[in-house]
């Protein structure tokens, strides 16, 4: 027998399915045919079945039924927790960008209007040079170091609720190395199941994609690490172990992942366990 | 295939994707559409009023849209959701394209929607082209046509792109399959090629 989306043909005989559209829905959705015993659809039998009255008939019920279909399961995976989190840390980092761009912009412009002004031996921080721009500049420059200030609050904001949202979505990976580079590490994977599915080593140089393939076109030397580089445990880590370092954390990390995607909620043993064997890789061999 | 002058048009409802418009018909740009410069760069295959196509890999329904102008009916089948948010508003514009949200690589989920189709046109960014590309030579009517859309670089990118080409030749051949036309698609598309084969 045959399973199509208007019936099941067995031997020339065609048996409609009857429901409402949701159902014809769940049943394409559902429904799958072992390529070995494939008879290829014809679609005159939807009219023998008495589902189709003619060609046209056919096709526009059977786009209907396509388009509804793909529609729910775009709402299906646009409505998992991980969906959104990837567009709110994609969205940081544009604007970290965007802050850095125009605060950089704004800072040349002041300095033709003030040009004995100088950031040399100042020491001045970047937020701090806008502060005064704004103040001591009217017109478009003022106006845009304010911009850079109000997308700054913004920033802030939003970096608060990315590593909030991280915390559930990414429980575990979020308690080894924070909610912000949880976040950061699945946008760059592409989601919560691709990331589940890496492994230790690939997490190990997330971010660090540049650096990895001139390692593998030329003999440059491999990354040690890419986005967990941004972790304190990494950067804070003598360099002669952060190689260690960073691949024990990746290992982990990968094991947090799976961990959150199978069981989305915390796991203190692992945790425990997992923090103990990375604190102890800095340390046995800084020593 | 419709020429105007020089430029390759289809007949159609314009406005997709801000396409230019050329004496009421829309231009194809070989530049945006690796079908498009397949008929640029090599002879390409006829698109009849008759045809039926599968089109694995479509993507946001740019050149889709250009293939349904010409044919019967496109069963265009995407995996990713963002594309498929485009594909679907071209196709509640466009009575013959059925959108299919389904992984090319696995063609029995999608077997219970799709008839047997007179040209099989594969774009797809996966390392195992060739492979997909015979799974789903299932819906091919003996004597129908495949263009696969040879993304070398999605093969494996440490390897020669000629390298890759050759390779899939083969593999393509051992198949069952005869290959009529092999083209690269520079300069419009920089290590890609095009493979049109005969399922005999």
């Amino acid at each position: 027998m045959q399973s199509y989306w208007f019936g099941d043909v067995n031997d020339g005989t065609c048996t409609a399915f009857i429901g409402d559209p949701d159902a014809i829905i769940q049943r394409v959705r559902s429904i799958s045919t072992s390529t070995d015993s494939f008879v290829p659809l014809e679609w005159d039998q939807s009219v023998r079945c008495g589902v189709c009255r003619d060609r046209i008939d056919y096709l526009s019920k059977l786009q209907a039924v396509c388009i509804t279909a793909a529609e729910q399961s775009i709402r299906e995976q646009y409505s998992k927790k991980d969906a959104e989190l990837l567009q709110m840390v994609r969205t940081l980092d544009e604007i970290d960008n965007v802050i850095n761009l125009l605060s950089e912009r704004a800072a040349e412009w002041y300095l033709i209007r003030h040009p004995s002004f100088s950031r040399k031996y100042r020491r001045i921080p970047a937020n701090a040079l806008i502060k005064s721009i704004r103040e001591k500049n009217k017109g478009a420059l003022g106006s845009v170091a304010a911009e850079i200030e109000r997308i700054t609050e913004t920033r802030v904001a939003l970096a608060k609720e990315v590593s909030a949202r991280a915390n559930t979505v990414l429980p575990n990976t979020s308690a080894l190395i924070g909610g912000l580079v949880a976040a950061r590490l699945l946008s760059q994977a592409g989601g919560l199941l691709a990331l589940s599915r890496l492994p230790g080593s690939a997490i190990q140089v997330l971010g660090a994609r540049t650096a990895l393939f001139s390692h593998i076109r030329t003999r440059s030397p491999c990354p040690k690490h890419g986005i967990i580089f941004q972790h304190r445990r990494i950067h804070n880590a003598p360099r002669e172990v952060r190689g260690k370092v960073s691949r024990v954390l990746a290992g982990k990390l990968a094991i947090a992942a799976r961990l959150d995607y199978f069981r989305g909620v915390i796991a203190p043993e692992f945790l425990d366990s997992a923090q103990e064997r990375i604190d102890a890789t800095g340390r046995r061999v800084g020593q | 295939m419709i020429w105007i002058g020089d430029v390759l048009v289809s007949k159609g409802m314009g406005g997709v994707y801000n396409e230019r418009m050329l004496g009421g018909a829309r231009v194809w740009d070989p530049v945006r559409s690796k079908l498009s410069a397949l008929y640029y760069t090599g002879n390409g295959v006829e698109l009849t009023p008759h045809m039926r196509v599968l089109y694995l890999g479509a993507a946001n329904g740019t050149t889709v849209s250009h293939v349904a102008d010409y044919v019967e009916v496109v069963y265009a089948v995407e995996f990713a959701p963002r594309p498929m948010q485009d594909l679907l508003e071209v196709s509640r514009r466009r009575r013959n394209i059925i959108p299919v949200m389904a992984d090319a690589a696995h063609p029995e989920q999608y077997a219970p929607l799709v008839e047997s189709v007179d040209l099989l046109y594969q774009d797809v960014a996966q390392p195992e082209q060739a492979g997909i590309a015979l799974r789903n030579c299932s819906f091919l009517k003996t004597g129908g046509i495949l263009i696969l859309m040879l993304k070398t670089r999605s093969v494996d990118f440490k390897r020669k792109p000629a390298e890759v080409f050759q390779e899939t030749i083969d593999i393509l051949t051992t198949g069952g399959l005869i290959v009529q036309q092999s083209v690269w698609l520079s300069p419009y598309h920089t290590d890609h090629a095009a493979l049109v084969c005969v399922k005999g």
